[in-house]
């Protein structure tokens, strides 16, 4: 709970106006930013975004390869079954 | 340029300039891939009505024709690749594209490689049903259509285009069937064109024009397959210019692109 004579941890002039969920600092309007629903202080939401991960493109590649040959094998293999169903009809 | 909104007759009409765009050296390049391709899916259809009801016996021979067809169905995707970008190209500039159309991006190429070996074993899985090869070769179009649309390459986000872009079912269905009847007019002209050929050729001393025309009879099983992998190349062209105009259309409607363009035309115009 904030009291009137709780101040800001950054602006000491301010009056707090949210606590950040994370290092219960208080913050004032402009230092609090909310996300989620949640107040957090600059630092602390920064620390939580971290820095955005981009996955490898090499394990998709493995994936994609991976995946065409199998398909292709299959293709194959599908191709003849198919086939030996469809003239044995005949 | 996008001249006109998404209908089955605008991209057909939008096709037909990009394939004469095209035609020279691109469409010969997309139909010298595809021979390969066409000719060993016609011969494993001739081994496999050779041998009839044996056909389970002749695993091997059935196999390894099999495998050789799939071998070259890389080397078609490859030529259809290239072409689709050819299509993209001629479509937003209007001119004859250049030397830049031999660079498809490798993950855009990866990306078909992956839809359009996963829709050619569905085509196979479904042959039984009509129906499910018909959406085989949709999802076959929607693939070229969308492959330059593959930024990076994924399992899953060329699969996530196709569906995206699949809304119109009554315009890619009508364009369908507008391109089977045109592989029909196809086989009958090149049908004709044998037969004028001999003919013609009859006229030249010691050419024996009577086994010719023997041979290039409808009757002849393996000249009338090889006849129906020749108009399936023929119009394989102006199936993926339809397919990439469709999507590029597609795309425009979404962003608002093609309204802006009728607007410019409506201010040029007043």
């Amino acid at each position: 709970m904030l009291t009137a004579a709780q101040r800001c941890s950054v602006h000491d002039q301010r009056p707090a106006f949210a606590r950040c969920m994370s290092c219960t600092k208080t913050l004032c309007q402009e230092c609090a930013t909310q996300w989620d629903g949640i107040w957090h202080c600059a630092q602390c939401l920064a620390a939580k975004r971290g820095p955005k991960r981009e996955r490898s493109p090499v394990f998709a590649w493995i994936g994609v390869v991976t995946a065409s040959l199998f398909l292709l094998y299959a293709g194959a293999r599908v191709m003849v079954w198919t086939g030996a169903v469809i003239a044995g009809l005949f | 340029m996008i001249r006109a909104p998404l209908s089955t007759t605008s991209v057909l009409d939008e096709a037909a300039d990009v394939v004469s765009l095209t035609a020279a050296p691109w469409a010969g390049l997309l139909m010298a891939t595809s021979l390969p391709y066409r000719f060993l899916q016609a011969l494993f259809l001739d081994q496999l009505i050779e041998v009839g009801a044996d056909a389970a016996r002749y695993g091997n021979l059935l196999g390894a024709t099999a495998n050789m067809t799939v071998l070259t169905i890389v080397l078609a995707f490859w030529g259809r690749a290239v072409y689709a970008r050819a299509c993209r190209i001629a479509a937003s500039r209007g001119t004859t594209p250049g030397r830049e159309t031999w660079r498809v991006p490798a993950a855009a190429l990866a990306s078909y490689i992956l839809t359009a070996s996963a829709a050619t074993l569905l085509g196979y899985v479904a042959l039984f049903t009509i129906a499910g090869f018909v959406v085989a070769v949709l999802v076959a179009g929607l693939a070229v259509g969308t492959l330059e649309l593959n930024e990076r390459v994924s399992l899953t986000r060329p699969f996530a285009l196709i569906v995206r872009y699949s809304n119109r079912l009554g315009t890619l269905f009508a364009l369908l069937f507008v391109l089977f009847c045109g592989a029909v007019v196809a086989l009958v002209n090149l049908a004709t064109a044998f037969q004028i050929g001999t003919w013609l050729a009859g006229a030249v001393a010691g050419f024996d024009a009577p086994k010719w025309q023997l041979l290039f009879t409808p009757g002849n099983r393996r000249f009338a397959l090889m006849l129906a992998a020749g108009a399936l190349v023929l119009v394989e062209p102006f199936w993926i210019a339809a397919h990439v105009v469709y999507v590029r259309k597609a795309g425009a409607e979404e962003s608002g692109d093609d309204l802006r363009a009728w607007f410019e035309e409506l201010r040029g115009a007043a």
